[in-house]
């Protein structure tokens, strides 16, 4: 699709940026140790930091890719919600309380207070690092997506500026900076998404002029000489939705007919909308290739209560498939998204910017509110998507934003910019954990760098420019990927390499330090080794087709928690039981 | 333990806790399994999570809301009735 700036849109977003960094710059003038730049003085209220949990969590993945996924495929994108949001409770009821008690800056701090080992701080960075960047990946992604309609900008472009903005914010001030942006964008990204429900609902839905037939193929073919649409050039009159808005009034995502036979159901209740939905019969788009290579978008008329079931998604698809492999594949991917949060490097260190261990508890139960009410409207948000004849079928993370253009385009520049904002306030979570995990726990504790205070944070902020680097040149890599589907990824390998650690660590004695290395070491390996080598990975990142990603790939099914994540508890209960009894005979007099 | 009353409301949070975490556990491990393997049988929904709950929405649906909402109560269950461990105990495990 072509895309054009619209004056507003660009007034909007650089408001939004600019008091973003103009509060960094402000709180950095403020910030000079260590403890304030790495954990904000420890001083962050609970409320607040209840609210910048949600405006940490709630990513690019969150709001770009789950809305994409539910606009594209339905309930699917929803799953991601009910397990996102989930994991919520592991963190408050086991992870909380306990972590704030042991640590200080980092995830290393916390799985180290008992051992004092340089191993042990060495493997928990590495793990900090790669998560980090696994996480990073999906959120430059959703930037790229979002600057394209938003400024008339490429993808890249979009990457480099919020990998720039993320810089100034975290070289900045750090935590404090990180705290207040993610508070700011938590409470306007909640605000804003109810607007837009209330607006889905106030609209209810309504069926075209006329009816798309079934062979009304889209065709758009890509050459390095030119781009066609249904085979003339692409152009601003004659872009892929061009020809269905001429003869239809709706572009891609449509209703093709409402219950009753009516032409329009007017304003709906929240539970009326369900309802009216799941009676009726909605217009979606296959993506498939023609003869001559060409993409081709067929129309399919499915039923709105096979929508509003799992399984459409190629992710998910394994819940319609008798096979059991199949299904471990989506029980898998539900166990990650469940044990993953509470393990995530960037959420366990906003439990050190709170005073005690009863702000964790707090802070926490206000995030799951804040977050589990916009979950609720992430489904709201993706089927209005889906029937707002608005959605680009070349690329699902724009779906939110288009719906919100539906409305007029003060609201697409106001959820524009605050999508954007989305993006710095999770990458700046993500930066800070992965600096925190350089200059704290591999320059200071396993190098044993001898550092004031002052090289402390001069070593963050270095480290925080390098990491934002780096996630602007990933995130132009991975343009194509859903970002909520590379999010799962980052799940699995923190349930797998954190959460055994952790637990084990909390209500497990004879844990050990060799067995916690252990552990960590097995379960980011192992996930990282099975993601590389699944068949999704091999399809979507190796570019095989399906096939010969089925035939190629050595695991059974593409995520690995319910594999990797008991291995993890597996290799640390042994290794501690046998270092410890070791460590026993060692100590016993001769 | 710190003795006397002051482990008393840590011991009995940490029992609400490991209780109401329970209760989630076994919902969303439901959920999931009746998604997996009660919902479908040769690619056509047979039950499960597509039979109809109430007011013409599928059980698909009232579960997912079902499940955030619960998070949300089982948080504020803990919120109100988990007495808050004390400080000095948190100081005595340091």
């Amino acid at each position: 699709m072509i895309y054009h700036a619209s004056t507003l849109a660009v007034v909007v977003f650089a408001l939004f940026v600019a008091s973003v960094l103009g509060l960094s710059l402000w709180l950095g003038s403020r910030t000079k140790s260590s403890g304030g730049y790495f954990a904000a003085h420890g001083q962050v209220g609970w409320f607040v930091n209840g609210i910048a949990f949600a405006g940490d969590y709630l990513s690019a993945a969150s709001f770009l890719g789950i809305c994409g996924m539910i606009a594209f495929f339905g309930y699917d994108g929803f799953l991601y919600s009910i397990g996102y949001l989930a994991g919520w409770i592991v963190a408050l009821f086991v992870i909380a309380e306990p972590v704030k008690r042991l640590g200080k800056y980092t995830l290393a701090d916390a799985l180290d207070s008992k051992f004092n080992s340089r191993g042990l701080k060495l493997v928990a960075a590495i793990s900090t690092l790669v998560i980090s960047l696994f996480y990073l990946v999906p959120q430059m992604v959703g930037a790229g997506a979002l600057v394209k309609p938003l400024l008339g900008l490429p993808h890249w472009a979009g990457v480099a500026m919020v990998g720039v903005a993320v810089t100034v914010i975290v070289s900045t001030a750090g935590m404090v900076s990180t705290t207040w942006v993610q508070f700011i964008k938590g409470t306007i990204l909640v605000a804003v998404c109810t607007l837009v429900v209330a607006m889905i609902l106030n609209r209810g839905f309504a069926v075209p002029s006329t009816p798309i037939a079934a062979t009304e193929v889209q065709t758009l073919a890509k050459s390095a000489d030119a781009t066609t649409v249904n085979g003339a050039p692409l152009a601003p009159d004659n872009q892929l939705d061009s020809k269905l808005r001429a003869a239809h009034g709706t572009g891609f995502g449509s209703v093709a007919a409402l219950p009753g036979g009516v032409e329009r159901t007017g304003p709906l209740g929240p539970l009326g909308f369900f309802e009216t939905f799941s009676q009726s019969t909605i217009t979606t788009w296959k993506k498939g290739t023609d003869a001559a290579g060409a993409t081709t978008f067929t129309p399919v008329e499915r039923k709105g209560a096979d929508l509003l079931l799992p399984g459409a998604n190629p992710t998910f698809k394994g819940v319609r498939d008798d096979r059991v492999a199949s299904k471990l594949d989506f029980i898998s991917l539900m166990l990650a998204l469940f044990l993953g949060t509470a393990s995530l490097p960037h959420i366990l260190i906003r439990y050190y910017t709170v005073k005690d261990a009863v702000s964790a508890r707090k802070s926490t139960v206000v995030g799951i509110a804040a977050i589990g009410f916009f979950y609720v409207l992430t489904l709201y948000l993706g089927l209005g998507a889906m029937t707002s004849g608005a959605l680009d079928p070349t690329d699902s993370n724009m779906s939110a934003p288009l719906l919100a253009r539906t409305f007029g385009e003060g609201l697409f520049a106001v959820i524009s910019a605050v999508a954007f904002t989305t993006v710095l306030g999770t990458v700046s979570g993500l930066v800070m954990a992965g600096a925190g995990a350089v200059a704290h726990d591999l320059m200071k504790d396993v190098l044993g760098m001898r550092m004031s205070d002052a090289q402390q944070v001069r070593s963050g902020k270095i480290a925080a420019a390098a990491l934002g680097l780096g996630s602007i040149a990933l995130g132009i890599l991975f343009e194509k990927m859903n970002v909520t589907f590379l999010v799962g990824w980052a799940f699995n390998l923190a349930a797998s390499a954190n959460l055994p650690a952790l637990v084990m660590l909390l209500f497990w004695k004879r844990t050990t330090k060799q067995g916690i290395i252990a552990a960590m070491a097995t379960g980011l390996v192992a996930s990282l080794a099975w993601i590389l080598a699944s068949a999704d990975t091999m399809e979507k990142v190796y570019g095989y087709s399906a096939a010969d990603a089925a035939a190629k790939t050595i695991v059974p099914f593409s995520q690995p928690a319910i594999v990797t994540v008991p291995l993890g508890f597996a290799v640390l209960a042994v290794v501690s039981l046998l270092t410890a009894r070791s460590a026993k005979s060692n100590a016993a007099p001769a | 333990m710190s003795g006397g009353d002051a482990s008393v409301p840590a011991h009995r949070a940490r029992f609400l806790g490991a209780v109401l975490f329970a209760i989630y556990c076994i919902a969303y491990a439901t959920f999931v399994l009746v998604a997996a393997f009660g919902t479908f049988k040769g690619g056509a929904a047979v039950g499960g999570l597509a039979a109809p709950a109430f007011g013409g929405l599928s059980i698909a649906v009232v579960a997912g809301f079902g499940l955030i909402i619960g998070a949300f109560l089982l948080a504020a269950i803990y919120a109100v009735f988990g007495a808050p461990p004390r400080e000095s105990e948190t100081e005595a495990r340091k």
